[in-house]
């Protein structure tokens, strides 16, 4: 089991000998089941971390600010940051590394094992509690969910309620880390695609009929994309001033700037979002299932990047996440990749 | 005009009504959402739904004109005014009418926007109250409002068991009654006391409270520079939920979108905007005065609490929950709005 005693005392130490700027982890959210993200700068704070089944946010993702927050600083400090990382989100250190996006000295990782579990579905567990609100969350030994409500407490099975990118997980604790916290089991998953076979044996027409009536629904509110912690691009083609404008920029310039998408949430341009973003995370998503949780409208946008993971699996041999000095997908290749499917 | 319509009435009514286009909550994909329905997929037990019906009267894109060269090469302009088409959405809470009425003041006052009126003075809203709070995030009685607020509202239903009790409170309203008089009753006097009753009832069961809100405007006054946006803002993502989901949130941008460069065609078009944006105030300089999103969640918490409050005396916040409930990082208004205050 993953001692939060022990997580707290290191987080201490790391603040207290000055060894880190700040450490990012999780807390109590204010919403039911869910933790929060939590930024600790003084020791004395780091009793009000937790570690729990709602502790599913990707905190990796805020590398992002901290890179933008030190660009900014004329003298900046250059100690790491802590983060407090699942095995998912490990991965997502070694895509970033990769990337060259972050140095290995940037960050101070505290894996945690998710052992036998992993993090909820809070649609599941919603649907399970009939409105009522949970107090308390955390696995039993036994792989149940426990739910403290003010009706005393419930046991249900972690299948019932686990995420599904946790039961199609592939390493269930962190692959790059500086501590380790929980027992590394070995757990292995003969279904790691499950889920995508559901629209892969649709036919053409019922994926199409599929997708249209799911992106009908999207706001463009960009919370897919804003949480992912691979989305770190300056430019993105869905802002209105797609390119980083500077003082010295021209004014032909800017006005020669390619208007990728427009701003109407029109089938074409939403259409035309989701898979930008899916392929620009081709070979680069650890499936954190974040897009996916983030979505108001519940839109199964998971789907498009696990379809690609699967894709780059089966076609290169390619998998995310495991080896920061592995070659880019996209930009390399082997002798020996098959070729057949180009048309 | 208070009126008392029974249960198994009801759907007579609601078949009188639906000779013009109802929008009310259905289910699709597991969430409630305001659609377009036929009389009957009406039900008066909903949790909120995910979208006020502000996606309604103020759409995510509204056409303004189309434009064109025509074939001596002069320039062709058409105003697109949204159709003519009389409807009703049934069954908005009566923060989300609240909601609207803010909406009205925007877009009224010194300048009327012609788009947002035509849709508004088509639509007629039938607000049902809530006799239990339809999400664990409410905090209606807050921010100025009541479970049975009728501000904004054409009507409002209250659900006394076997009964709707029914008070119309404009023309709009009335009309809707009288067309199916003979199906209503005049109250009696313990139905009326039992409405009073049920009302106030109504208001002990919010589930979330934010104490001394008045207290909250002056202390923003002083606070544009202080260093709670950044300590509150740190595990925002900057996306677009909290304010797209806001009923209250007014904010759009407007755009040529072109469909064709020779001949010249396309489209103006206002489509919504929000604070929460990177390029929300991103001027053609590069400069960028709201930089990151310490000083973006203080435009959103300064706007609906402060600026909002000086020009229409009105917090533009209704208390709905939407922003806190998906949030994706647990970003709480009410807790913000408590360190503001507290702030010393
Ligand atoms: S996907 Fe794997 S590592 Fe990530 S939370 Fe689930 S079980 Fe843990
Ligand atoms: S989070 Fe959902 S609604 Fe928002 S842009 Fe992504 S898919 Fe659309
Ligand atoms: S406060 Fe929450 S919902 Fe609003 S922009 Fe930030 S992360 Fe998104
Ligand atoms: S600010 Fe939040 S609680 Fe207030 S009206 Fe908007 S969405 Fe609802």
């Amino acid at each position: 089991m993953v001692n939060l005693d022990d997580l707290k005392k290191e987080a201490l130490n790391l603040l207290k000998d000055e060894k880190v700027k700040y450490i990012i982890g999780y807390t109590e959210g204010s919403n039911g089941t869910s933790a929060a993200p939590a930024f600790i700068k003084n020791p004395e704070d780091t009793d009000k971390l937790v570690w729990n089944p709602g502790c599913f946010h990707n905190l990796t993702r805020f590398l992002r600010d901290e890179k933008k927050r030190k660009a900014r600083e004329k003298h900046p400090d250059e100690r790491p940051v802590g983060i407090v990382v699942k095995g998912c989100d490990s991965r997502a250190i070694n895509v970033l590394l990769q990337e060259k996006y972050i140095k290995r000295d940037d960050v101070f990782i505290l894996g945690v094992s998710c052992e036998s579990t992993g993090v909820i579905d809070e649609k599941k567990v919603a649907k399970k509690l009939k409105g009522k609100k949970a107090q308390k969350i955390e696995w039993d030994t036994n792989r149940n969910l426990v739910v403290t409500t003010e009706d005393g407490t419930t046991k249900i099975p972690a299948d019932e309620v686990l995420a599904e990118r946790c039961v199609e997980c592939p390493v269930h604790s962190p692959v790059v880390y500086d501590i380790f916290f929980g027992d590394k089991i070995k757990r292995t998953t003969d279904a790691q695609f499950k889920s995508v076979e559901k629209i892969e044996n649709l036919s053409q027409k019922e994926k199409w009929d599929f997708w249209k009536k799911q992106f009908d629904k999207c706001i463009r509110c960009y919370a897919c994309r804003s949480v992912c912690p691979m989305c770190y691009c300056d430019e993105c083609v869905v802002d209105t001033i797609s390119f980083a404008v500077t003082a010295d920029t021209t004014a032909e310039e800017k006005a020669q700037r390619i208007k990728w998408i427009e701003k109407s949430p029109t089938p074409s341009e939403t259409f035309i979002y989701h898979i930008i973003r899916a392929i620009h995370l081709a070979g680069r998503c650890i499936d954190c299932g974040e897009c996916e949780r983030v979505c108001p409208l519940d839109i199964p946008i998971r789907f498009l990047n696990k379809k690609l993971e699967k894709e780059a699996k089966s076609l290169f041999d390619y998998e995310v996440g495991f080896d920061p000095d592995q070659l880019s997908l996209v930009s390399s290749f082997k002798d020996e990749d098959p070729e057949d499917f180009i048309r | 005009m208070e009126k008392i319509l029974t249960k198994k009435s009801f759907p007579n009514w609601i078949a009188k009504l639906a000779t013009v286009q109802i929008y009310a909550p259905v289910v699709k994909d597991d969430l409630w959402s305001y659609e377009v329905v036929d009389a009957a997929g009406i039900t008066t037990e909903y949790t909120n739904a995910i979208q006020s019906p502000k996606k309604i009267i103020f759409p995510q894109r509204e056409l303004f004109l189309e434009f064109s060269h025509n074939d001596n090469g002069s320039p062709e302009i058409r105003e697109l005014l949204p159709e003519d088409k009389e409807s009703i959405i049934f069954g908005i809470r009566p923060c989300d009418a609240k909601g609207v009425s803010h909406m009205d003041k925007v877009f009224g006052g010194d300048f009327e926007d012609s788009y947002y009126w035509k849709r508004r003075n088509q639509v007629t809203l039938v607000g049902v109250g809530c006799n239990t709070p339809p999400s664990p995030n409410c905090f209606c009685t807050s921010v100025d409002g009541s479970p049975f607020s009728h501000e904004g509202l054409d009507v409002l239903l209250t659900d006394m068991g076997d009964n709707y009790y029914v008070q119309t409170f404009t023309k709009k309203g009335d009309k809707l009654v009288n067309m199916s008089k003979g199906l209503f009753a005049a109250p009696k006097p313990k139905e009326k006391a039992d409405l009073e009753s049920l009302h106030k009832d109504a208001e002990t069961k919010l589930p979330r409270h934010l104490k001394d809100t008045k207290k909250i405007p002056p202390k923003l006054k002083g606070l544009f520079d202080s260093e709670i946006w950044d300590d509150e803002s740190m595990s925002c993502i900057r996306c677009g939920i909290c304010t797209y989901l806001c009923p209250t949130c007014h904010c759009f941008d407007i755009s040529d979108e072109i469909t064709s460069h020779s001949p010249l065609e396309g489209k103006r078009v206002r489509t919504w905007d929000n604070c929460q944006f990177p390029d929300f105030t991103m001027h053609s300089s590069g400069h960028n005065p709201r930089p990151d999103k310490a000083s973006r969640l203080r435009q959103r918490i300064m706007h609906k609490f402060q600026y909002f409050v000086e020009i229409y005396n009105n917090y533009q916040c209704v208390g709905c929950g939407r922003c806190i409930s998906k949030c994706p990082v647990g970003i709480d208004i009410i807790q913000v709005l408590e360190k503001v205050r507290d702030h010393v």
